[in-house]
This record gives C-alpha cells, structure tokens and sequence, in this order.
C-alpha cells in the first residue's frame, strides 16, 4: 500500500549538450520533428524592448485556420491532394482530448493520424493498432495512412475504403485547426469555401522583467533549470525565502540579478519553420550580444495532439508533456532538453 | 559535473523521471462564489485535507504554492515526487471550506514546471 502511494506520472527527459558549429548537432530535424506547436516562449536577458530583428520574426508566423465541424473526409478531397503531397499542409482537430475524443492529425508529409475509442474504430472499418496507452483493456486504436500512397489516390482502394469509412459509416466531423507554408494556400481555399471557418494570427505578449534573480547555468542542474525558466515564464516568484510558510521555492544557487529581462509567448498553431527562422534570429542577436549572454526558446507541443515527435504515438497519461527547451549562448553552443512522457517514444 | 561551456563534441544524457518534483494547477470552486481566500488560507485548508486523509504524517507532507490567483482562485502547488499521489487525495476528497462545500478541480499535472 505504501509503495503505491509512492507512484508518480513517468517520464523522459533528454539533454543534449553541443555546439551549433558541430556536424552531429541535429537541433534542426529535431525542430522540424515537433511538427504541432502551440507556444513558444522566449526568455532575454538584458533587454527592455524587443531587438527589432526578433520582434519582426516573432509577429510574422504563419496564420492559421479554425474551421467549425470540418466533416474529416474532407481531407481526402483531390483538391487538397496537391497541397499534401507538396508537404505544406499542417492540421490537427481542435478541442478534442487524446485520452476521451477522437484525435486527428494531418501531418507535413502527408501522412493522417486518427487517433479512436474502440466503438469508432470498428465503425470505421480501417485497419490500425492498438494504442500504446491502453491501460488494462484494449480501448484505443491508432490509424495511420499515407495518403501520398499510390493506394491512396482518389479511385484507390485504400482511398476509397478510408472515405467511405470517415463520409458513411463513423461519419466524423471535428473542429479542425489548418495552417500551411506560403505556397499552399491556394489550395485551402475551396476547402474552406465549403465550411465556416475563421483566419487567426499567433497571438504574441511582451512582458517586460526587472531585478530578475537568474541562476549560473553551468552549475545548474538540468530540472532546477528547467523548473527556474518555467517559474519565470508562469510569472511565478523566486523571492520567498526557504523558511516561508507559504512555498520554499528559491532560485538556485548561485545566482545573479539582472536589472532588465524580457518574456515574450507566441501562442497559437505554430509551424517548425517559423520555430527555425526565430532560432536563427535569436543566435544573430547573441552575436551582437556580451560575452555572458544566452537566449532560452521553450517551445511546447499540443497535449491532446495524436502524435508528438516524428509520427510517433503521443498520450496524456497525467501530464500530456511534450515541448523542448533550447539555451543558447554567443559561442554557438548550446543545451537542448526535450521532455516527454513515459509511453511516448524517445524524442529525436 | 557539467561539461564547461565551449567545449566541442556531442553529449546526449536520458533521464527517467528524474524530476524530483511534480506540480499541480489546482482551481477551488466554492458554492458561494463571492467567497474569497488568501494564500495562506489556502495552504492551511489543503492541510487540513491532508491531515484528515493521511493523519499527521500527511499534514507533514512539504508542498509549496508557487502560485495563486485571488481573482480565480487557481493556484501552482509542487510538491515532491513521492507526496503526489497523497496530495492529490487529499485534494479531490476535500468537500468543505469552514461551512461550505468546495471542491478542488486539478486542471494539470506535470512532472515539469514548464
């Protein structure tokens, strides 16, 4: 009985340490990995204002679409077919819970992730797997299709199984977030013609910080780290001393104070080749920098997204992790820590 | 000990649950929703659900709030690995606040402050 109460929610957390200027440095695939963001968080030292540089990348992600009752069948329309196989087209349903709903996820490469109760996934008629995230009975099933399959062009009959599954029989509908790089978005529009839809910009806030005690980073240890950047970024003080009644939490020894700071989130469905252009800015800027700076980005994953890294299964369990942090220094190099849960695969 | 900053080469290190924390965003519902409560209020009634659940030795489990918002009254507890499962009973048995009934509703849990 005492042991059980022990029991805690598992998981996986992985730190890289290397320089930007190393040829086994894969900060790049691993970002473009993570293909579902919805916020990215950076954390400046020593700036009041965001460098203008920075502020023009950060208010130029790409827009997103949220379209209302999407039936997914839709996804397989030839229309759309051109977007996908080009690779530009992101989509993932919307206020659907990975443990409860059914998920889906329409990934860059073309690939379709239906995540399914046991009842839909019979309904559908597609085979799939079982989910990893079964608890004790078999509840969950994945579908995963290559929709630039040969199989799976219009008249094929993987296509036409999949339809007739998703159009007659689950007859599924869900809210649908939609986003595409530059050159596919023509081929959205007769899509969204079709459904009610709206256009959302990422939504970026700018806090400004003084006096911020911030620990040495090359004596602290990784979960202080990541624990003292989320205390930050939740506006969450480090001030209280150990003895307090109300939290012992301080910032790690040692520590320095810095008279400005700057905390900036982008939220929304955010694309890995904005992510991309934001690290390479954030690095320019430490080159024009002092010696001692650095730059954190935290970027987080949906925790109800089908998929985490890759085309890899993603569960909740209790906390729904995935997200990375990548802190930067002036010499190129950095610590990247990327954290999951248990049953999800080890992240690239 | 750590690798000092600048030196080349590639390091990888996978840690399983080694997070020595866990944390919790945790909003009280009140019946009389005009009722407010201070931090400190509400770190001596989550006490008291652990006290009534898990005796003494619960009430002398070590948790801290990060965080809490008056307005909402939503807060940020973290409290270490091995008290997780004892906080959070405590938290969902809880049924009053001085006369009223309340119930904590945990809206997240992660073994990462982030």
């Amino acid at each position: 009985m005492c042991s059980d109460l022990d029991r805690t929610p598992r998981t996986l957390l992985v730190c890289d340490r290397s320089s930007f200027l190393d040829e086994k440095n894969r900060v790049s695939p691993q970002v473009e990995k993570l293909h579902f963001n919805h916020k990215v968080s950076v954390l400046l030292p020593g700036c009041s204002v965001t460098p203008s540089n920075l502020d023009l990348v950060m208010n130029t992600f790409s827009s997103f679409y949220l379209i209302k009752k999407l039936p997914v069948h839709e996804l397989l329309d030839p229309g759309l077919q051109g977007a996908i196989n080009q690779g530009v087209v992101y989509g993932l349903s919307f206020g659907t819970r990975i443990d409860e709903d059914t998920c889906v996820a329409l990934m860059p490469k073309g690939r379709l992730v239906l995540s399914l109760d046991k009842d839909s996934y019979e309904l559908l008629g597609v085979e799939g797997k079982p989910s990893r995230f079964n608890h004790r009975t078999c509840s969950r099933f994945v579908v995963s299709v290559d929709l630039t399959d040969s199989s799976m062009a219009p008249g094929g009959r993987g296509h036409t199984r999949l339809l007739t599954g998703l159009r007659s029989h689950l007859q599924l509908q869900t809210d649908f977030l939609l986003s595409h790089h530059p050159e596919g978005g023509a081929s959205l529009q007769p899509l969204l013609s079709r459904y009610d839809w709206s256009k959302h910009e990422p939504e970026v806030s700018c806090r400004h910080l003084t006096d911020l005690t911030c620990p040495d980073f090359r004596s602290c240890d990784c979960h202080s780290l990541l624990e003292w950047i989320g205390a930050v970024e939740a506006d969450i003080s480090c001030e209280s001393s150990s003895s307090s009644f109300l939290s012992s939490f301080t910032c790690p020894e040692p520590n320095d104070v810095l008279s400005h700071a700057l905390s900036v989130s982008i939220c929304g469905l955010l694309l890995p080749h904005d992510v991309q252009r934001l690290i390479q800015e954030l690095r320019c800027h430490l080159q024009q920098t002092q010696l001692e700076s650095w730059a954190s980005l935290t970027v987080h994953g949906f925790i109800d997204s089908p998929v985490s890294w890759g085309d890899n299964e993603h569960g909740v369990l209790s906390g729904g992790e995935n997200f990375y942090n990548l802190l930067m220094f002036p010499d190129h190099t950095y610590h990247l820590h990327l954290a999951t849960g248990a049953y999800d695969t080890c992240p690239p | 000990g750590p690798d000092p900053i600048g030196s080349s080469g590639f390091h990888r290190t996978v840690l399983k649950n080694g997070s020595p924390y866990c944390y919790m965003k945790v909003c009280l519902v009140l019946q009389d929703q005009e009722t407010r409560l201070n931090a400190v209020e509400l770190k001596s009634l989550i006490i008291t659900g652990l006290k009534d659940l898990h005796g003494e030795v619960g009430a002398a489990l070590p948790f801290d709030v990060l965080k809490f918002d008056e307005g909402s009254l939503t807060a940020v507890l973290r409290v270490c690995s091995g008290g997780l499962v004892k906080l959070w009973s405590s938290l969902t048995l809880q049924g009053y606040y001085q006369s009223q009934a309340c119930a904590f509703r945990v809206l997240q849990v992660s073994r990462f402050n982030l």
